[in-house]
């Protein structure tokens, strides 16, 4: 780094002028400071870079993850045969040993890189038969490589997707060679055996759940008339009495739907593909387990674009499988959407009076500083701490003294003395309190003077005031406040993992059962879907698009609603421009 | 306020002209006062918010610091007087066994000391030595006649309901009742725990024709083919090792014994044998003398027992006695308690300098508390590192190894001159002891978390197996007899460390970018890069987690060089651009001063990060020996290179500094004379000159040290792993650059514009205007921006948590991962047993996170408030 300037800026400020003539133009080329003009310029720019390349980064990826892509299929030098999606490519260097076992050819190839060879990475899926996804292909590997036309890409409820021709199709009991029936006749055969396996699915879901939810009810209700009248009572023989009979008719019930499914799974078994892989292996496959399937080198473009879009909808309206690798992302959205707004309705009281406080009825003294201070110290102490906090105070003293008081019959399992919705959304609103606060204060403060004392002066009390003057014009300010509360609410996940987060949420917090909201339940929520798909996964790069789609969607949300706060922020300095640090 | 009658304003209207009422509503009057009385509170509530937060985590942590409490004491005495062999009791200390040394074997209820029952095994003759396993399930009785038996002695647990309660129950306390041998406890869930002795006794087996003095028994193998081992002394001082292998008929249950002798080499003469001790991989055998020495006997070769070591316990005089021997449950840490009161702990560790046969060495790790009167019996616990010592005068201290505290000072109640048996209970909670007239002395005490005190979790301690004192984070592992280490010092290390190279990347950018923003910028690009940097302050570290883990780290593996290179060609290119800036005729750089300059330099930092790219592998060759993570592990090369890397920019400063210092002020009115792009030239070249000379320096520099001896690695650079702090400092770096920025941007914003006014009118450049004028004014404002980030950076979980590696290690390496605070919390609590030790421990480090980031917010928050009022004084 240069140094030129270190004292420059002194000695040419007292400096006389050696000669009074005519200066030349800016000669004291020290006194610009080009070199440090750069730095800190080359630092801004760094920095930029840094956060374009960034976002490019996730955009590109996220938007890309969902196009269909080719099936290769390589023929190795050594004979072999890899068939697969190329996910991406990586320049690396050939270790010693790697090199001493390969020909002078692949050797050469590689003298030629630099010691460096280009490699890909092919998603090979069938991961029920080969044991893993991926494979990586170095480019000396490589004889040659095809597209062929009848390679199909079939996603799968489980083991994730497999790569293979399809060689025959059952039909509820017919046999037919796949390369007779076009790609509209296969994917209508799928349609409705995709059709049948959503009625299972709806009726294990909507209507077993339903059943399963009410005998709970029934027992919880038998359990509480026993804990209040105790085993001996008529109150508890007739309750008894009650809940069997009620049970007994669930259960027929029950029985019902299980011999409904028994019938359209009879049905399911006689549809299905014959697949074969590239090494030849097959493979029968149910085909209603079957979520899409596609010839990845035989699509037009319109094709394409349909895939594209449908798995977009698929990502956005459906449920997560294979261990959230795959699927959707709805119970994340709506435990990420659910939580925020129950954290807003918390908040924004709470933020709003202390802003109000610390603006319209404080003295300014000991007490508000210290506010002030607590107001800081809320905002810089780490979000882990709040989750701690959470946890123990929470969930483990409020919530296991509510259970015992309001929940005696489901105890010793806990039902607000675990991590839950409302504790995880009290933690944020205590973590995102003072966003509210220092927005909610600048829009109070940015109410003109004399609007409050023309509302004074003619006669209105204080608290009439700030509710009829004050608090509607600094209302947009005060939702600044909230948006931006939100965003960085929606955006936590470390309190979150301490305090109600689930990989997998068996229930929303808002169903169609009584009383509806279910507030002791915990949730899905898309920071923690990233954590646990990117690192509690079984295969993490078989994650990494899931992660990488669901990074765009949340960073999407929380930049909607940066960018709408800031707007909105913008739009009121300029109305009532007021200088402000 | 209202007057009666003013409901009837509507009715007088019509009458008279409509007098108002003047005084206000009741209602809004109340109104108001709620409202006043609901807002303060409301406000104050804030104030609430974060001493509850503070205070609760005090209340959760404080335990850990808080001893314990003896509950009760029971004194009773049991029927006959005999003498005791072996205790044992049953996991809920409900039920307690005393056999004593004819064979007799009485059960009693411990609380109370009521008889339950009695047998006798019919003992040939008295027992002279017994020993059992740490469960004290299985013992093994010495005898006169040179013969050793066999015996199990268990308690049979189970639940039952109310509804199968046999009737007739003795009532023995509040929630236990006896009927026939079994105990029946009252559970808080309404349910019964039944507690039932069982015991079983082998027959004789014939080991020596003296009697057994001294004898050690433990049990390894399988359920179906179960080994004995076990170590006797006879009176000869003859001492063997044996190993009985059974084999159990799966039909008819009979059991097959099979038994191997090997005599160990004989002790010196006149030897006299206190204790034996053997471990249970039958491998170490350990003899204890009257005179204090310790014999350590290496069986691993069961054939050929070899004397490994022999040391003294205790120093100075050879009149300590040792008169207890026991391993802690681990059996790697060895407990010594001596006839001078001396309890002192052992480990054999691996010495190089060890004067023993297979280069192990007994090394003493820990001295507890002495007694003060000799250590008569010793009982150690089965799942913790806790033990009772029993002294010859009556006191029964229980300590705890690892922290070396005497949690509780016991004394018994029964005469301190008669012999006893102690036995700690399985769950630690209490301590019986039954003397040979049948006196019994029964405590029931708590010490919730005997593992922590001040020392061992901020200091340094001596853990099992550890070849010294270490700070050390480990709080679980697969094993019951694991010893749980809680010092927060490594957590503590990595936060800072994690916080100082995530400062040294983004302290530099941040704060110059701010300035340049602030003082350089052009009005329409601040426009969009301020706003966009407050945005990314609110980016989801989750996200960041997932890129520094799984895309940068790989990435910056397989790239290091080149990223190393980087360091150095983006601020070159920087520098090179700016030279070449200066020889551009000052029309045309006027022209282009503003946003096509900016983008000048972002396509210099591109050009150059491409260049870094491109050269990588060459510079790897050129300087690192072509593979730069052997090098850094310390295969190949020297230290030199890294050196001369690291002194480059210094030696630059040096030159640069020396050659103002020297010709600056010639320098300048030379240049002073010329046209703008002759000086630009002239310059260029003298920058030309500077870098040669600083390369030349440095590599100078480095050869000196490195033929000095000096080698970086092992230090701030060494072993290379993939998640590690280089990837954590570039990436929080990333993530707290939008914090201090605005926060620094702002506070140089809020300067008064007429001082930069004045500055520019005195004929000062905007350079020096920023440097001289705006910075010295605003450095308390960009003092606190750097602290919030600084706060921010050390309270930063998830880009730690996914990125970091999670290893609790001590070294300032930059290739090495580490572990933080705030992720220790978030790994481990979800799996912390709730007011268990851990769960407390974590509360602790999280009280500490808060009190860091408190003091580090409050000094931000007074410099930034002595910042406010200066900057409105100008």
């Amino acid at each position: 780094m240069a140094i030129t300037a270190e004292s420059t800026g002194k000695a040419s400020l007292v400096e006389e002028p050696k000669r009074l003539g005519v200066r030349k133009y800016s000669a004291d080329i020290s006194a610009v400071g080009e070199p440090w003009l750069w730095g800190l310029g080359g630092a801004l720019a760094l920095g930029i870079i840094l956060v374009a390349g960034f976002l490019t980064m996730i955009f590109w990826n996220g938007a890309s993850t969902f196009w269909p892509k080719p099936i290769h299929l390589v023929t190795l030098t050594d004979g072999s045969v890899v068939a697969g999606e190329p996910t991406r490519s990586s320049v690396y260097r050939v270790s010693e040993a790697i090199r001493e076992q390969l020909g002078e050819t692949a050797n050469a190839m590689i003298d030629e890189g630099d010691g460096f060879a280009r490699r890909v990475l092919y998603r090979s899926a069938n991961f029920d038969l080969y044991g893993d996804d991926f494979r990586w292909v170095s480019e000396y590997e490589v004889e040659r490589i095809e597209t062929p036309a009848d390679f199909f890409l079939l996603e799968r409820q489980e083991w994730g997707p497999f790569v293979g021709r399809i060689l025959k199709v059952h039909f509820d009991g017919e046999e037919i060679a796949a390369d007779k029936l076009s790609y509209g006749q296969l994917r209508r055969y799928q349609d409705q055996a995709r059709d049948r396996f959503h009625e299972i699915r709806h009726i294990e879901q909507k209507d077993i759940g339903a059943v399963n939810y009410y005998i709970e009810r029934q027992r919880l209700g038998l359990r509480k008339v026993q804990l209040r009248h105790g085993d001996d009572s008529p109150e508890y023989a007739a309750a008894a009495a009650r809940t069997n009979a009620r049970i007994a008719e669930l259960e027929a019930e029950f029985a019902g739907y299980q011999a409904r499914i028994a019938e359209i799974r009879e049905r399911d078994r006689k549809d299905r593909f014959l697949l074969e892989e590239v090494g030849g292996r097959t493979k029968d496959q149910l085909m209603s387990e079957v979520v899409r399937l596609y010839p990845a080198n035989d699509l037009s473009f319109g094709q394409k674009v349909g895939i594209y879009l449908s798995r977009w909808w698929e990502f956005l309206s459906s449920e997560p499988r294979e261990a959230n690798m795959e699927g959707g992302v709805l119970p994340a959205i709506f435990g990420t959407v659910a939580m925020t707004l129950i954290m807003v309705v918390i908040v924004a009281p709470f933020g709003v009076v202390t802003a109000l406080y610390l603006r319209e009825y404080a003295k300014q003294g000991k007490i508000v500083s210290i506010v002030r201070v607590s107001v800081n110290n809320l905002a810089g102490v780490p979000s882990i701490v709040f989750g701690v906090f959470g946890l123990g105070f929470f969930a483990y003293t409020m919530g296991v003294t509510i259970d015992q008081l309001f929940y005696p019959e489901r105890l010793p399992s806990p039902t607000f003395g675990t991590g839950g919705i409302l504790w995880a959304s009290l933690t944020l609103a205590l973590l995102t309190v003072p966003v509210v606060i220092v927005a909610a204060e600048e829009a109070l403060s940015a109410v003109p003077r004399s609007m409050r004392e023309g509302s004074l002066a003619c006669g209105a009390s204080k608290w009439q005031t700030i509710r009829r003057v004050v608090l509607p014009r600094a209302m947009p300010g005060i939702m600044t406040g909230l948006i931006l509360a939100m965003a960085r609410g929606a955006g936590e996940v470390a309190p979150l993992m301490l305090i109600g987060v689930v990989k997998l949420a068996p229930m929303l917090p808002i169903d169609t059962f009584p009383p509806f909201v279910h507030l002791e339940r915990s949730f899905m929520h898309l920071g923690f879907h990233i954590y646990d798909v990117g690192f509690q996964s079984r295969n993490s790069e078989a994650g990494k698009p899931m992660v990488y789609v669901t990074t765009m969607l949340l960073l999407f949300l929380i930049v909607a609603m940066n960018s709408s706060a800031i707007y909105i922020r913008n739009r009121l300095k300029r109305k009532f421009a007021v200088g402000q640090f | 306020m209202n007057q009666p009658g003013s409901g009837n304003d509507s009715d007088a209207h019509a009458f008279i002209v409509h007098r108002r009422d003047k005084s206000t509503k009741q209602s809004v009057l109340i109104g108001d006062k709620i409202a006043n009385w609901s807002i303060t509170l409301g406000g104050l509530l804030v104030i609430v918010a974060v001493i509850t937060i503070m205070l609760f985590l005090v209340s959760v942590a404080l335990p850990l610091a808080t001893g314990g409490e003896v509950r009760q004491h029971s004194v009773y005495t049991l029927g006959t007087p005999k003498q005791v062999a072996w205790l044992t009791a049953d996991e809920y200390t409900t039920l307690g066994l005393r056999i004593t040394a004819d064979g007799q074997v009485s059960a009693f209820h411990i609380p109370t000391g009521t008889f339950v029952t009695a047998s006798d095994l019919e003992f040939a003759e008295t027992a002279t030595a017994v020993a059992g396993v740490v469960t004290r399930e299985q013992v093994a009785f010495g005898f006169a006649d040179g013969s050793v038996r066999f015996g199990t002695f268990n308690f049979e647990p189970g639940v039952i309901t109310a509804d199968n309660l046999p009737a007739g129950r003795q009532q023995l306390n509040e929630s236990d009742s006896l009927a026939g041998i079994t105990i029946y406890r009252e559970l808080n869930t309404g349910d019964y725990r039944t507690i039932t002795p069982a015991w079983t006794i082998g027959d004789a087996q014939q080991i020596s024709e003296h009697p057994i003095i001294a004898i050690d028994y433990r049990v390894g193998g399988t359920v179906e083919r179960p080994t004995r081992s076990f170590v006797t002394v006879d009176a000869a001082g003859v001492a063997r090792v044996s190993r009985a292998v059974i084999q159990r008929n799966l039909m008819t249950g009979a059991e097959q014994v099979r038994l191997t002798s090997s005599t160990l080499p004989t002790l010196p003469e006149g030897t006299q044998v206190t204790r034996v001790l053997m471990a249970s991989t039958a491998d170490r055998v350990m003899i204890a003398t009257r005179d204090g020495t310790l014999y350590r006997y290496d069986v691993r070769d069961f054939g050929a027992p070899v004397l490994a070591e022999t040391t003294r316990a205790f120093d100075g005089a050879g009149d300590v006695e040792i008169t207890s021997l026991a391993f802690l449950n681990s059996e790697l840490a060895m407990v010594v308690g001596g006839s001078n009161g001396a309890v002192d702990v052992f480990f054999r560790l691996e010495r190089p300098d060890a004067n023993t046969t297979d280069g192990y060495q007994m090394v003493r790790a820990r001295s507890h508390e002495s007694q003060g009167s000799p250590i008569v019996a010793m009982s150690v616990s089965q799942r913790k590192k806790s033990l009772a010592t029993l002294g010859a005068d009556g006191s029964l201290w229980i300590r705890h190894s690892t922290s070396e505290q005497t949690l509780f000072k016991l004394q018994r109640e029964s005469a301190a001159d008669t012999e006893a048996a102690v036995m700690l209970m399985p769950r630690t909670d209490g301590v019986l002891l039954v003397d040979h007239n049948g006196n019994v002395d029964a405590w029931d005490f708590y010490y919730p978390h005997p593992e922590t005190t001040l020392r061992a979790i901020f200091g340094k301690l001596w853990y099992e197996g550890y070849p010294e004192p270490t700070y050390t984070w480990q709080s679980s592992s697969g094993t019951d007899v694991f010893e749980p280490k809680y010092s927060l010092v490594p957590l503590i290390f990595g936060t800072l460390k994690a916080t100082v190279y995530a400062l040294m990347f983004a302290v530099p950018i941040a704060l110059m970018g701010a300035i340049y923003t602030s003082e350089f910028l052009h009005r329409r690009v601040r426009a969009t890069v301020k706003p966009v940097m407050e945005m990314m302050e609110s980016l989801p570290t989750v996200v960041l987690g997932f890129i520094a883990a799984l895309v940068l780290a790989p990435i910056i593996e397989e790239w290091i060089a080149a990223v190393i290179l980087s360091f150095v060609s983006i601020p070159m290119g920087l520098m090179l651009g700016a030279f070449v800036w200066q020889t551009l005729p000052v029309t045309l750089s006027l022209k282009l001063g503003g946003i096509p300059k900016f983008f000048f330099m972002v396509a210099s930092i591109l050009l150059f990060g491409y260049v870094a790219f491109m050269l990588g592998p060459t510079f790897e060759r050129a300087l690192f020996y072509g593979d730069f993570k052997a090098w850094v592990n310390g295969d190949v090369g020297t230290g030199m290179p890294f050196l001369f890397l690291i002194g480059f920019p210094l030696s630059f400063m040096l030159v640069a500094w020396s050659f103002g210092r020297t010709f600056g002020h010639t320098w300048r009115n030379k240049l002073r004379d010329l046209s703008r792009e002759q000086a630009g030239r002239i310059d260029f070249a003298r920058w030309g000159v500077f870098v040669l000379a600083a390369a030349l320096l440095s590599w100078a520099i480095a050869g000196l040290l490195t033929l000095a001896g000096y080698d970086p690695r092992g230090g701030v650079v060494d072993t290379y792993s993939q998640r590690n702090a280089l990837v954590v400092g570039f990436v929080m770096g990333f993530a707290v650059i939008p914090n201090i920025y605005t926060l620094a941007e702002d506070a140089l914003n809020s300067v008064p514009s007429h001082l930069r006014a004045a500055s520019l009118a005195a004929g000062a450049t905007p350079w020096q205007t920023a440097m001289w004028v705006i910075l010295p004014v605003a450095a308390s404002g960009v003092f606190s921006a750097v602290m919030i980030g600084m706060g921010r950076a050390v309270g930063e979980t998830m880009i730690v948590v996914m990125a970091a590696g999670n290893t609790p290690v001590l070294d300032w390496n930059i290739f090495s991962g580490l572990r933080t605070l705030s992720a220790n919390i978030a790994v481990e609590l979800p799996e912390a047993v709730k007011d268990g030790t851990l769960y407390r421990t974590l509360f602790l480090a999280a009280l500490t996170l808060f009190v860091l980031t408190f003091v580090i917010n409050t000094l931000a928050e007074l410099v930034r408030q002595r910042f406010r009022k200066r900057a409105f004084q100008l």
